[in-house]
């Protein structure tokens, strides 16, 4: 090896970083056109990343955050229990004590192997329609431990030798899964995803030779660490403490308190998240699994810093995440359930962490992003007449929760839920029910639901669906229904989720936020999300923004006075509302001294 | 450039005229099977299109010995691409459209399909809707996945509604009903009602602009389609009546986003095809030339108008397509619905105005002062410094020999509009004219990164190939920011996109849906539609072979996914039909083969589902050969004259002035100098060369 090596030229390393990006995309793509359930090839509720051979997170364009942050924690597991590693190996990991986020995220891992080196391993990892939970959901709120919860564990087992299936793991899956040929075709996507990412990734180190690509890892991840701590050190110092809680549970009266304790250090660069101050393992499913418990630090932290830092391993260097044995937000103890650790509690640890970044001072952090999982996010489950009975199950994403209102811009309209920020996309009507014997009588986005503020939280929607022919049953998640997404520096907070059974009479019944539901054909469910928190005080909102907001529909005429304190003149009918200057500086002043 | 008496041409078929109208410029390129011949170009008269076009008719018929209204009568096809449609959109200034939705869906175009390229940014405000809320309303009636009628139509809610409408003042309307594509009834019956209660307004149904399953995107095609039809068609129909007053006999075919072309009438009915058809053209250009000059299969199209900078990708031979075509950006902007050629647009090129923003520094565009007024230098009435006149302070264009001499600039005027911006910089004038150029080439620079680098594709494995009247003026530091060793410049470089339309084909689609599946093929019902499918393709050929096309291609395909799957992917008929079992199991075959090369797996015992039969057209319309040329050694001839010249990197420095015609292949001209083409200046910056290739294109060293 020559020691005299110059330097990597920048163009290359741009290229580089952005090709590496763009084979993750044509992962992306390959499981998102071949997937078979609607939760991966409508809603893209997957995600495929590169992580290098020693467990570092390179590359995860367009993935979901809560799903990629962790994947070196799963690689570590794959070269631990696999010491005969080979080119045509493939693993199938959903442990969630062996860094997998929860049981229903099937991980299919590849290791890239290039002149017999091991060089990569690349990702694909899919929530699936359903993984054997002894419920027909993939989210089991009340199991109070693994067995109960019921799901299939794969602890990174081999499910191709020689790019050949594993017909033992192949048959396990089949037997216990409730759509086994949904699942093999979603599995088969993932794997294709998989092996599209090694090709392309051999033919880039045929091209560049594998010293410029190790090179170019070594310096991408150093270099993006400049760039967090760069990032750091344009903050503010301080110690900031925020406080959140899941709404209340069976045998949790008070609900899951979250605290987060966040130490911004300016001068080392370092931004630090204690976590350690929560409460033990709770007997229900909403544990976070340590992986979720680090990403959902994460997100919360990136949430705040510079959209233009990469975000991998080399950023990650500089948040440090403390996180202790037994706890509902850190490390679980075995056998603890984590069905639900991507979101109910993840999306809380988000919303405190970003929410406390703020109390860095206006222009920092943002109001808490909605995060109800209720009908429009309901997993449905029956049999399809039309297909000679064959079983169905699959999650909508289909619902509306609002983003949270940040320093400068009002809350993103399909933003998903914290966990996901607007990276999952959104259900086709036409595909689901083209896919599933159901029927979606309304869905739209609900005027007032987004918290006020200067920079106003982003709507949250409503839903009713049912089933057509036969019985079906949902197993929905309102959280958000006692506490509401926040909001920050005198922005208020969204509306809160709720859900109702609607009658064959028309009769509207509100039935538990969080369930599980049995429908007849002409029998509906009802649901309404959450909105996001507002920025700022919503009397400092531009009057033009408001008058914008009631012609749209998103704000009343009603909350424009109480609220905004905006006086409009004119009719929305035709048109022609009007800010009246004069009647708004009286209203505002009013509002302000009340 | 050879030129043959008109009298030869209509022996041969006639003339191909290539029209591309820019914000600034419009461009004309004529060829027949000879060859291209002759190249003309105008300034575009927005107010009525048809006058620059035959002004550039003028200009390129003179040389061939003859005027516009000759050459029209001689041309059996007539191309005609624009940016009009696109620009409407960007510019806000498409019809006030409403958007009609099935009751309790008011929301699909404010949500698309959700997504978002990065999730850690929050500074953006969530996009409007293609339609605002305000103008969307919900219409009661309500289809199954199946067909079946669930809820009637609310045909006198619906009635009320058009007249509220008729009152708001709306100049187009969409509909979009949730599974109008399995019983189109109730979308019908408000096209009725909309031509009974608003007659004279264009409207749009969904099921027919776009026949697909994913109410968002039909919805996205109608509302573009409907906000379109009022100015593209009055824009279509006059200009077609222009030029067959003018003399046109031959076929008026709109450029399609497509990358072929359609016939107008099609094109009236559907104006929806015309968006993103503009950048279509050139990487066809770039595809043809670049395999004849050097092989390359790879080829980034650089095309700088007077407006707008526009690149496109050749690879593998073959120009890049979206299937996915936003308007704006992945998943914020608005989805066409249909596949175009993938091209990133900049509000950048020759007029674009030179300002100093409130905080002292020095922006160029996207604002850009057009044709009317122009550049401060045309004369016109500009006042704003744009980079044309700064190309002009720093000696990059010859004052006399503008647009082959049709126009004069006003180098006092040039100075002044720099001058100005000098002024508020502190500047010297040179120094402020070079730092425009700088600018604008940055923001051409970023764009190529875009297209290239943030693809992974790294810009110097693909040959360069730049056009645009305005690209010889900053195209040699662009091709040393990139690192890109040289830069392919045709000589027709002013004209890329009217040059591209030389070697376009008419492509037309026929498709019917028909679902069946691999375990219980339908072999009488596919093997009657194909049999419909071939009847429409031999009417469409025959009207074609009436107009003189002789040379088809049919390609018969069909769009096919594993059951469970949503997306399909297109597999060839050899065909044309399915016979049997045998036929059927080769298809399944071709299927699984395509799966596993496209996404590495297949599923050989799952079942397939066939969903739409698709019949495609090619009429291969007659394209200008491509000959070389044997090298001359003779060295370069004497420069037409010298001038003033100031590069940053030398100072004022005297440099020679070359005019393209004189020059041959094999010639070799070193930097600095200036080669003055017709429609076009290439500027040879200190340190380049330029030689002339075989094929009479300009190859520069950067």
């Amino acid at each position: 090896m020559s020691t005299q090596r110059k330097p990597l030229d920048q163009v290359v390393i741009a290229v580089l970083a952005n090709r590496l990006d763009s084979i993750v995309r044509e992962m992306t793509n390959t499981l998102f056109r071949t997937g078979r359930s609607a939760i991966l090839n409508t809603a893209k509720d997957f995600s495929c990343s590169i992580i290098t051979a020693d467990n570092q997170l390179l590359s995860s364009a367009d993935g979901l955050p809560i799903h990629v942050l962790g994947g070196g924690r799963q690689t570590q597991s794959m070269q631990e229990f696999h010491p005969d590693l080979a080119a045509g190996d493939a693993f199938l990991h959903n442990d969630p004590y062996l860094g997998n986020t929860h049981t229903a995220d099937h991980t299919i891992l590849v290791p890239v192997f290039v002149g017999g080196l091991r060089l990569f391993t690349v990702a694909a990892k899919a929530h699936q329609a359903d993984c054997g939970n002894s419920d027909p959901s993939t989210y089991m709120p009340f199991a109070k431990d693994v067995y109960q919860e019921g799901g299939l564990n794969f602890p990174c087992v081999r499910i191709q030798r020689d790019y050949q299936d594993v017909q033992d793991i192949i048959r396990m899956c089949r037997r216990r899964i409730r759509v086994p040929e949904v699942w093999y075709g979603d599995y088969l996507a993932a794997l294709g995803a998989a092996r599209i990412g090694e090709r392309r990734l051999k033919a880039l180190v045929d091209r560049y030779g594998a010293d410029t690509i190790g090179e170019f890892v070594h310096e991408w991840l150093d270099y993006s660490e400049r760039r967090m701590k760069h990032a750091i050190r344009a903050l503010p110092a301080g110690r900031l403490i925020a406080e959140g809680r899941h709404d209340t549970l069976p045998g949790l009266p008070d609900g899951i308190p979250v605290k987060v304790i966040i130490e911004v250090k300016p001068a080392e660069g370092i931004v630090e998240v204690d976590l350690r101050e929560n409460i033990d393992c709770v007997p229900v499913g909403v544990n976070l699994s340590q992986t979720c418990a680090t990403a959902g630090a994460l997100i919360g932290v990136l949430n705040c810093i510079d959209p233009g830092v990469p975000r991998n391993e080399g950023s990650f260097r500089r948040i440090r995440i403390l996180l202790r044995e037994n706890c509902v937000v850190g490390i679980p103890r075995f056998p603890a359930c984590t069905s639900m650790a991507t979101s109910n509690v993840t999306n809380r640890l988000i919303n405190a962490t970003q929410r406390a970044f703020s109390m860095l001072g206006d222009g920092h952090g943002l109001a808490e992003g909605a995060a109800s999982m209720g009908a429009g996010f309901g997993v449905v489950s029956g049999n399809d007449r039309r297909h000679g009975g064959a079983p169905f199950v699959n999650q909508l994403v289909i619902g509306n929760n609002g983003g949270p209102g940040s320093p400068v811009c009002d809350g993103w309209v399909t933003y998903c839920m914290p966990d996901a920020a607007a990276s999952v996309m959104v259900d086709s009507v036409e595909i689901i029910e083209q896919k599933y014997p159901l029927l979606i009588r309304s869905l739209r986005l609900v005027e007032d639901s987004g918290g006020a503020g200067r920079q106003r939280g982003g709507p949250a929607g409503e839903i009713t669906y049912g089933p057509l022919h036969d019985p079906m049953t949902v197993a929905y998640f309102a959280e958000m229904h006692e506490d509401p997404p926040k909001g920050t520096h005198g922005g208020g907070p969204g509306s809160a989720s709720a859900v109702y059974k609607v009658h064959r009479d028309g009769r509207e019944e509100p039935i538990p936020p969080i369930g599980l539901v049995e429908l007849q054909p002409g029998e509906f469910i009802r649901g309404f999300e959450a909105g996001g928190g507002g920025y700022g005080d919503p009397l400092t909102r531009d009057p033009e923004r408001v008058r914008h907001d009631v012609m749209e529909g998103w704000v009343s005429l009603a909350q424009a006075k109480d609220v905004y304190g905006i006086l409009l003149s004119g009719a929305r009918a035709d048109a022609s509302l009007r800010v009246d200057a004069a009647a708004t500086a009286a209203q505002r002043r009013l509002l302000a001294q009340a | 450039m050879t030129t043959a008496s008109p009298r030869t041409r209509e022996s041969r078929g006639g003339y191909r005229i290539g029209i591309d109208t820019g914000g600034t410029f419009t461009d004309v390129v004529v060829g027949d099977s000879s060859g291209i011949l002759s190249v003309g170009k105008a300034l575009t008269t927005r107010e009525r299109i048809s006058r620059g076009i035959l002004e550039g008719l003028g200009v390129a018929a003179a040389p061939l010995g003859t005027d516009a209204g000759a050459l029209l009568r001689q041309t059996a096809v007539f191309i005609y691409g624009s940016t009009r449609a696109t620009n409407a959109i960007l510019e806000g200034k498409t019809a006030r459209t409403a958007l009609l939705v099935t009751h309790g869906f008011p929301d699909i175009l404010v949500r698309r399909e959700g997504g978002k390229t990065n999730p850690w940014d929050y500074t953006a405000d969530y996009p409007e809707p293609y339609v605002p809320r305000q103008l969307t309303f919900e219409v009661q009636g309500r289809i199954t996945a199946e067909g079946n009628e669930l809820v009637p139509l609310d045909e006198s809610g619906a009635t009320a509604l058009l007249h509220r409408l008729g009152a708001l003042h709306v100049e187009a309307v969409a509909v979009c009903f949730l599974w109008s594509i399995a019983n189109p009834d109730h979308e019908l019956a408000v096209g009725r009602l909309i031509e009974r209660e608003l007659p004279g307004i264009p409207y749009t149904l969904s099921h027919q602009v776009n026949p697909i399953v994913r109410e968002y995107r039909r919805a996205s095609s109608a509302a573009i389609d409907a906000s379109l039809k009022p100015l593209m068609q009055q824009h279509l129909r006059e200009m077609e009546s222009d030029l067959r007053a003018a003399g046109l006999a031959g076929e008026l075919l709109p450029a399609i986003s497509l990358g072929g072309v359609m016939h107008i009438d099609g094109v009236i009915d559907r104006p929806i095809h015309m968006v993103r058809s503009g950048p279509s053209l050139a990487p066809i250009l770039g595809q043809v030339i670049g395999a004849a000059e050097t092989g390359a299969t790879d080829v980034i199209v650089c095309d700088t108008g007077g407006t707008s900078f526009d690149v496109s990708l050749v690879r593998d031979g073959r120009p890049v397509f979206g299937r996915d075509t936003w308007l704006g950006a992945r998943y914020t902007g608005h989805l066409t619905g249909l596949s175009s050629v993938d091209a990133r647009s900049i509000g950048s090129g020759g007029g674009s105005i030179a300002r100093v923003d409130s905080g002292g520094l020095l922006c160029v565009g996207p604002e850009s002062a057009g044709a009317d007024p122009g550049p401060a230098c045309y004369g016109r009435g500009g006042t704003h410094a744009t980079v044309t006149d700064a190309a002009l302070l720093l000696g990059y264009l010859d004052a006399e020999y503008f647009n082959g001499g049709r126009m004069r600039l006003d180098t006092g005027a040039a100075d002044a509009a720099v001058g100005r911006v000098a002024a508020q910089l502190g500047k010297s004038a040179e120094d402020t004219a070079a730092g425009i150029l700088v600018v604008a080439s940055e923001h051409m620079v970023a764009a190529i990164k875009e297209i290239t680098i943030n693809e992974g594709v790294d810009p110097r494995d693909s040959l360069l190939l730049a056009g645009g009247g305005a690209a010889g003026l900053n195209i040699v530091p662009i091709a040393r920011e990139l690192a890109c060793t040289r830069v392919l410049l045709p000589r027709m470089a002013g004209a890329l996109s009217a040059c591209g339309a030389q070697y376009t084909d008419i492509v037309t689609e026929f498709a019917v849906s028909h679902v069946t599946a691999s375990s219980h093929f339908d072999y009488a019902g596919v093997n009657r539609l194909l049999s419909g499918l071939g009847i429409s393709v031999g009417a469409f050929e025959q009207s074609l072979r009436t107009r003189g096309i002789t040379r088809f291609r049919t390609d018969y395909f069909v769009e096919a996914r594993y059951r469970y799957q949503v997306w399909e992917l297109e597999v060839p008929l050899p065909d044309g039909r399915i016979a049997g079992p045998e036929q059927l199991r080769s298809v399944v075959e071709a299927f699984h083969r395509a799966h596993e090369s496209i996404f590495a797996v297949s599923e050989a015992d799952q079942e397939i589902e066939f969903i739409q039969w698709k019949g495609r057209v090619t009429g291969e319309l007659e394209r200008p050969p491509l000959t070389p040329f044997s090298a001359s050694t003779a060295a370069a001839p004497p420069p037409d004259g010298y001038g003033k010249a100031y590069f940053q990197s030398t100072g004022p420095v005297e440099i020679p002035r070359y005019r393209g015609a004189a020059l041959t292949p094999g010639m070799r001209i070193e930097g600095p100098a200036l080669i003055v083409e017709p429609t076009t200046t290439i500027v040879l910056y200190p340190g380049s060369a330029a030689t002339v290739t075989p094929f009479n294109n300009y190859m520069v060293n950067v």
